[in-house]
């Protein structure tokens, strides 16, 4: 009898068995956390990502992240869309204190890192890239645990606004100084100027193609069935094919394309419960992934700057925030909670670490050592801070969803 | 505790609260922005009257004494416009309508005072049931009995004032079929309803000592009447309408009492007895459910007839009196909206069926309230 319908031994693991194995492990660390410590889910799947990845029980290595970075950049192009969408271009003729506050956070925060990296020895050129990515506030962190909380009100609705605004400067900023290093490494100065300006001005394009094309699918779906977040999906993933056959960057034209849509048309974009659980899955994933990313020897190699910038960090934001506030209309209580909800780092300082590294593989290292400490660091704390910052603004609603558990 | 005694007021001079639903822009549920809506309201330094309400999604502001039907209307414009600015300076939304769409009222925060406290102690999950917004007009009376003979005289009118002013068709998240649903949020309290039938202050006196000495209330503000009197003010204060849409119609509405308040006074039509109260929870579920297609029963020739037949009469026989107080325009606005059966809950259902979408009905409400 030939037994060759029997696989083969020893069995070998797949790839959707690691997957889904991290996915189930990730969801239970989350429902963990959640239940028994009270803190944010994410931080649960965070968990599980180190758990999983090449420091502790090595489930997975960075090199088998090449055919999930995918599943990661749609997580992220969708969660930065909602974003977008957060953000009222009106509200900053009605009260322009908000970019105020939101200009005095985001480059206290830049002079602050650059200063603290110069005076602790590390070059220039490096020091602006670290400091340019640590503007950022992680879009993902900011708008799950909002949604978990059921959180609105004020310090929500600025830390959306703060952090689509952090988005936009930090891809920016840390394109600019690609550019520059291509005048200072190669000495292409005609690089230098057309690099960002072809980065930037792409993603201005993209994000107003992306935001017409959902104006027309709203015009025949009703986004808020299943049928239209399918094709909104599909829209957002054709977005991506485009960016990698363009080479552009993933991040700020969902974003801008957000923005864009709340801008031309006012009435509510909501989409309905299924999208959020669809949704809900990618960020797993991408909150596992990015930690996994993590090997102890990076984070050992960056661990000192990057807790001394994550210091700095705290410093700069609240003072930042604070200085505005009032003008803006929010109470010390306000400031206070909000500069604390910016402090989280993750998705977006992973891919724009990456981007450098994919074009100046060694500054990229050096890069990576700093920003992946920080971030995972942060990504741990950050989640807490942002449900601390929210409860103590009182703008959560989960009392009566505890109640009926 | 005694009651205070009866304050002095002009006749017939006018005062008007409106109490507002505070919402964000991105899906339209209420949002608890009253404090930082008080806080910019307090910068500004205009001493104008804009104040918490039992919940932190709820605001409330009020007119001084108005003279008249255009006095009313300017000073409801100006505190409307310094609250618009104020929802702008924030990015939230602000409107009228005596429900809100789809809100949760699980989801409702006390406001921290300790008066809401109090009373969220007290009434458990009505307090937070109570997230409801109503328009309450003050008339001026001239002494306490005459307070009273407008309080029963314009008891009859109620159902007219909430067919005017309904506004809350849709609660929780569904149309409930009625035109103003709000005012079954109130009845749901124990001291809600309508007024004991005296006639002269002193047996009002009489019966508030009766009801502090049982421990049951402690002052005017613990009777959740329909129309009561006011001694502090020297007013008689009618609470059955839903905030309207617009301040134009808030003030119209009050136009309206007011010119009833002037026929009753001067015309003395009829001597009020407890038996007019026998068809009056009748009368005021018909307005509350059908509008002016509700069946009104006339309290002493028990005939039936259509909430807007009555209407129709009413503004006739007061066409004097508007006309002495400058409320005139306002009532003729008024009955053209009954001949066309048009009111603020039909506006908010012809809303809902252009779009099938409580959040965009929200979203209009919104901007009617700029208008």
């Amino acid at each position: 009898m030939d037994f060759s319908f029997l696989p083969g031994w020893p069995l070998q693991f797949n790839e959707t068995l690691r997957v889904a194995i991290a996915l189930i492990f990730a969801g239970l660390a989350g429902e963990v956390v959640a239940r028994l410590v009270r803190l944010p889910r994410i931080t649960g799947y965070s968990l599980a990502g180190i758990l999983l990845g090449p420091s502790v029980l090595g489930w997975f290595g960075v090199e088998e992240l090449g055919s999930l970075r995918l599943v990661i950049d749609l997580a992220l192009a969708l969660l930065l869309f909602e974003l977008g969408i957060r953000v009222d271009l009106r509200w900053f003729r009605k009260n322009p204190w908000i970019l105020a506050s939101s200009v005095a956070e985001a480059g206290l925060t830049f002079l602050a890192t650059f200063y603290a990296l110069r005076w602790m020895g590390t070059g220039t050129g490096l020091a602006a890239t670290v400091a340019a990515i640590a503007i950022g506030t992680s879009p993902a962190v900011v708008m799950r645990v909002a949604a978990e909380l059921r959180a609105e009100g004020q310090v929500t609705q600025r830390l959306f606004v703060h952090t689509a605004l952090n988005v936009f400067y930090s891809v920016v900023l840390s394109k600019l100084i690609v550019g520059g290093m291509h005048g200072a490494f190669r000495a292409d100065w005609l690089a230098a100027v057309f690099h960002p300006l072809y980065l930037i001005s792409g993603s201005l394009l993209m994000g107003v193609a992306i935001a017409i094309a959902f104006r027309g699918l709203r015009r025949v779906f009703d986004l808020s069935d299943e049928q239209g977040v399918a094709t909104l999906f599909g829209l957002l993933l054709l977005a991506l094919a485009l960016f990698q056959m363009f080479a552009l960057p993933t991040t700020l034209a969902p974003l801008l394309a957000g923005v864009l849509v709340k801008h031309w048309d006012r009435r509510p974009h909501l989409w309905p419960r299924h999208f959020g659980t669809a949704g809900g899955v990618l960020v797993i994933l991408l909150f596992v992934f990015t930690e996994v990313t993590l090997t102890g020897k990076a984070i050992v190699a960056g661990g000192l700057s990057a807790l001394v910038l994550i210091g700095v960090r705290v410093l700069s934001k609240g003072v930042g925030v604070a200085a505005f506030g009032s003008f803006g209309g929010l109470s010390l209580r306000q400031s206070l909670a909000l500069g604390v909800a910016l402090l989280p780092m993750s998705g977006v300082a992973f891919v724009l670490t990456e981007d450098v590294r994919s074009i100046y593989p060694e500054f990229g290292a050096q890069i990576g050592a700093i920003v992946l400490s920080m971030t995972a660091v942060l990504e741990l704390l950050g989640p807490i801070g942002v449900q601390w910052a929210l409860i103590f603004s009182n703008e959560t609603k989960t009392e009566t969803k505890k109640g009926g558990r | 505790m005694a009651l205070e005694s009866f304050a002095k007021s002009r006749s017939l001079t006018m005062g008007i609260e409106l109490e507002l639903q505070l919402v964000n822009l991105h899906d339209y549920d209420l949002v608890g922005a009253a404090p930082d809506l008080l806080r910019y309201v307090e910068k500004q330094k205009r001493s104008l009257d804009i104040k918490e309400e039992m919940t932190i999604s709820m605001i409330e502001m009020a007119t001084g004494i108005c003279e008249n039907y255009t006095d009313a209307l300017q000073q409801l414009t100006e505190i409307r416009d310094l609250l618009v600015d104020g929802a702008d300076h924030l990015n939230v939304g602000i409107c009228g309508g005596g429900t809100h769409a789809f809100q949760h009222w699980g989801d409702q925060k006390i406001s921290d005072k300790p008066r809401y406290n109090e009373l969220s102690e007290l009434y458990g999950y009505l307090a937070k049931q109570f997230t409801i917004f109503g328009q309450h007009v003050h008339i001026g009376c001239p002494a306490p009995d005459v307070a009273l003979y407008v309080m029963h005289g314009l008891s009859r009118y109620v159902p007219h004032f909430i067919a005017l002013s309904a506004s809350s068709p849709f609660v929780q998240g569904n149309d409930s079929g009625f035109q103003s649903a709000r005012l079954n949020s109130v009845f749901a309290f124990p001291l809600s309803g309508r007024a004991p039938f005296v006639e002269t202050w002193a047996d009002f006196e009489a019966f508030f000592q009766k009801m502090t000495a049982t421990g049951v209330v402690k002052s005017m503000k613990d009777f959740y009447w329909d129309v009561r009197p006011k001694p502090e003010y020297g007013t008689v204060e009618v609470r059955v309408m839903d905030t309207p849409l617009s301040v134009g119609h808030a003030a119209r509405i009050a136009a309206y009492i007011q010119s009833v308040a002037r026929y009753l006074i001067i015309e003395r039509p009829f001597q009020p007895v407890d038996d007019d109260y026998l068809v009056y929870t009748f009368n005021r579920f018909q307005a509350c459910r059908f509008g002016y297609a509700g069946t009104y029963v006339d309290p002493r020739t028990h005939e039936h007839r259509s909430i807007a037949e009555e209407l129709l009469e009413s503004f006739v026989r007061i066409e004097q009196h508007a006309v002495e107080l400058g409320a005139d325009e306002a009532c003729r606005a008024l009955r053209d909206d009954v001949i066309a059966g048009r009111n603020d809950a039909t506006l908010l259902r012809s809303e809902w069926q252009g779009s099938h979408s409580l959040p965009e009905v929200v979203q209009a409400q919104c901007a009617l309230w700029r208008l």
